[in-house]
């Protein structure tokens, strides 16, 4: 139903992004998330729409070619639906004053809305724009109208969306000095930039040890490690088999995450969850730091068998052991652990820390219902 | 609502007051009724009315009323859609019948191949309607014992139940030997998931299964012992040599051994189980975790 709202031009930046993400060339959900920003902003500045579904629908299109081309990489769907909730809002802000000609937004106050309106209020966005002139949905002698009007304030919104992408390792890091105390002994493993810059961060002000696991097969802690000690953090690098041997030492575990579910859990690179019950056993408290870009809304991504992303599986035994493969091993190397919210103890995020169970409260706020599924 | 005569807003509560009062008091068993009253009760208070007269006020909420109970119908099919997301080619084991566990069920056997252990549910037996429901729709189905439960989880994927009402804890108000499956299902590891519409959400805050308003003072009493000296059946062993002839007096063994109506009735109907036991609730409203379940039941009744 999306009329040709695009130009050819960003319809091409879409394919461009979509073919990069199905070869896997773009690396990070990090530098995936402002990928997205960055091609939705190009979308949005040049689409044509007279109404907002038009506009909503062109969107949720991208969003799901975007997500079926890399369905693995989550940020990609929480950008869009970010993005999507920051429309909604600017529209309805926009919109408050005016009769509404049509317009489905105003919400139908029946006994079924009156239970969902149980949810958490959205949080309401400042009116930045004084809105003077009144906007004019579908109007059919100045079709560009509408668009007009709403452009500079979505404009400003998905700005905005980037701008906290951008900042997201300071936002983190901010309190990091609060978490980490002197002489602590810390526990990480693989090399999430993340928690480097938490960790550097609480360098600044406390001098204490951080014992890295290499985590093979891809071994990422080498380079933790290197970045590390060159930042003048007294840095151990164990392998991975002594990470339970030495967790009676650990003060605290402090782990990356690379997608947050809506149930609190999360998947984090393979060793995470041998790290989490190593701790659990010893009663160390588990802290993840990720952005809130990384929360998904979806429920029950780990019953997937290709949920952990296996990768090339001759890191873990080389081809030139064919001989074994014949005889019936099968070699896997999956990328990542599901960790289940039981074994997290807090998220510190770029807009808070939160507990696992408060997840499902953050999804409500920062994405919308319909947006769920793309 | 209709017949009511009530000229002010007052009155108009109070005459629904009293009209949930005497439904309340036709069934045995009235929590998610009692959910359910509450629910339009509140509705009706919070209600913003742009209608100039009470009638008209009146008219737009019995419209809103009907509305609603066409529409919670359909509520079944969703919960069923969002079901289907964690249902794989699985063994679940349910409890007693349950409308919307069926529909969940019958809904996943369309593109999943999923086996159901069901629980006899004693005394109502209604785990035998499940049985029978679901063999007829060709999913493999086998009734097992409510003493079997912890012999048979550990060949379960997940526990599936209903609900009578979901409450502010987070806990679940179900069928009586629910919170015996949910304990099974942690120590065993299993999921334990719970389907309720959002109409069953109740503002009860049960602190121990004897705080449930079906509690009654009749429920695991002992009942008075007939005056004839004996000593008290359970003790007596007719083999101790040393008995007088007094206690040597014959036992009653029943003839059929089931559960006489008046021993049935010392035992309760329905169940509290703790939020800590409970994986998710799946709802109309969306999935849920049950510390989320409080978030919706203040927001819904604090306005």
């Amino acid at each position: 139903m999306a009329p040709e709202a695009s130009t050819s031009t960003s319809h091409r930046s879409v394919e461009v992004l979509v073919s990069k993400l199905r070869r896997r060339q773009v690396v990070g959900s990090r530098e995936a998330a402002l990928e997205t920003v960055k091609v939705l902003r190009q979308v949005v500045s040049r689409a044509k729409f007279s109404n907002i579904d038009q506009l909503v629908g062109l969107i949720r299109s991208i969003g799901k070619r975007l997500v079926d081309a890399q369905p693995k990489e989550h940020t990609v769907g929480n950008t869009v639906r970010k993005i999507l909730h920051h429309i909604r809002e600017e529209y309805n802000t926009a919109t408050k004053g005016t009769a509404t000609v049509g317009s489905s937004s105003r919400a139908v106050f029946s006994i079924a809305n009156f239970v969902l309106q149980g949810q958490p209020r959205k949080h309401t966005v400042a009116q930045r724009s004084e809105v003077t002139t009144s906007i004019r949905e579908n109007d059919p002698d100045d079709p560009d109208s509408f668009a007009k009007t709403l452009k500079p304030v979505l404009m400003e919104a998905i700005q905005d969306v980037l701008d906290e992408l951008e900042t997201v390792y300071d936002n983190v890091s901010k309190n990091a000095k609060d978490h980490i105390h002197s002489d602590e002994i810390i526990l990480t493993i693989g090399h999430s930039k993340t928690v480097e810059a938490f960790l550097k961060s609480a360098a600044h002000y406390h001098s204490y040890t951080v014992i890295v696991a290499e985590t093979s097969p891809s071994y990422s802690g080498h380079e933790m490690a290197r970045n590390l000690s060159s930042a003048g953090i007294s840095t151990f690098l164990v392998p991975d088999s002594s990470i339970y041997a030495i967790m009676s030492r650990v003060n605290k575990v402090i782990l990356g995450a690379h997608a947050i579910l809506a149930n609190g859990g999360m998947f984090a690179i393979t060793g995470s969850l041998l790290a989490s019950s190593a701790a659990r056993v010893h009663s160390v408290p588990i802290v993840v730091c990720a952005g809130q870009f990384k929360i998904t809304p979806l429920w029950n991504l780990y019953h997937e068998f290709g949920a952990l992303d296996f990768a090339d599986p001759s890191s873990v035994l080389g081809f030139e052991e064919g001989v074994l493969v014949e005889r019936e091993v099968e070699v896997l190397n999956p990328y990542y652990d599901y960790v289940s919210p039981e074994m997290v103890d807090v998220f510190i995020t770029n807009d808070g820390d939160h507990p696992p169970s408060s997840i499902y409260r953050l999804i409500k706020e920062t994405y919308d219902d319909e947006d769920h599924e793309l | 609502m209709i017949v009511t005569t009530a000229g002010t807003m007052f009155e108009l509560v109070q005459a629904l007051n009293d009209g949930a009062e005497q439904l309340r008091k036709r069934t045995a068993n009235s929590i998610s009724l009692d959910a359910g009253c509450e629910l339009f009760i509140a509705f009706v208070t919070l209600f913003p009315h742009e209608s100039d007269s009470f009638a008209g006020l009146k008219t737009e909420l019995i419209k809103q009323g009907r509305k609603y109970a066409a529409e919670a119908l359909s509520y079944r099919e969703k919960i069923a859609q969002l079901a289907l997301g964690f249902i794989k080619d699985d063994s679940i084991l349910t409890h007693s019948y349950s409308r919307v566990v069926m529909k969940a069920l019958l809904h996943a056997h369309k593109t999943k191949r999923i086996s159901v252990y069901v629980t006899e549910a004693r005394p109502r037996g209604l785990g035998l309607k499940t049985h029978a429901v679901l063999t007829a729709a060709g999913i493999p189905c086998t009734v097992v014992l409510d003493s079997a439960v912890a012999y048979v989880m550990d060949q379960v994927d997940f526990v599936l139940v209903g609900s009578e009402a979901v409450v502010e804890s987070g806990g679940l108000i179900n069928a009586v030997g629910s919170n015996q499956m949910a304990i099974i299902a942690k120590a065993a590891h299993k999921p334990f998931y719970a389907l309720a519409e959002s109409y069953k959400f109740h503002r009860l805050f049960p602190l121990s299964q004897y705080d449930l308003p079906t509690h009654t003072a009749n429920i695991l009493s002992f009942p008075s012992l007939p005056v004839q000296g004996t000593a008290s059946s359970a003790e007596v062993a007719p083999t101790e040599a040393h008995n007088t002839s007094q206690a040597e007096k014959a036992i009653d063994f029943p003839v059929q051994r089931t559960m006489t109506p008046e021993q049935i009735a010392q035992n309760p109907d329905v169940d509290y189980t703790r939020p800590d036991l409970i994986s998710l609730v799946f709802s109309d409203v969306g999935i849920l975790t049950p510390e989320g379940v409080s978030q919706y039941l203040v927001g819904m009744f604090a306005g």
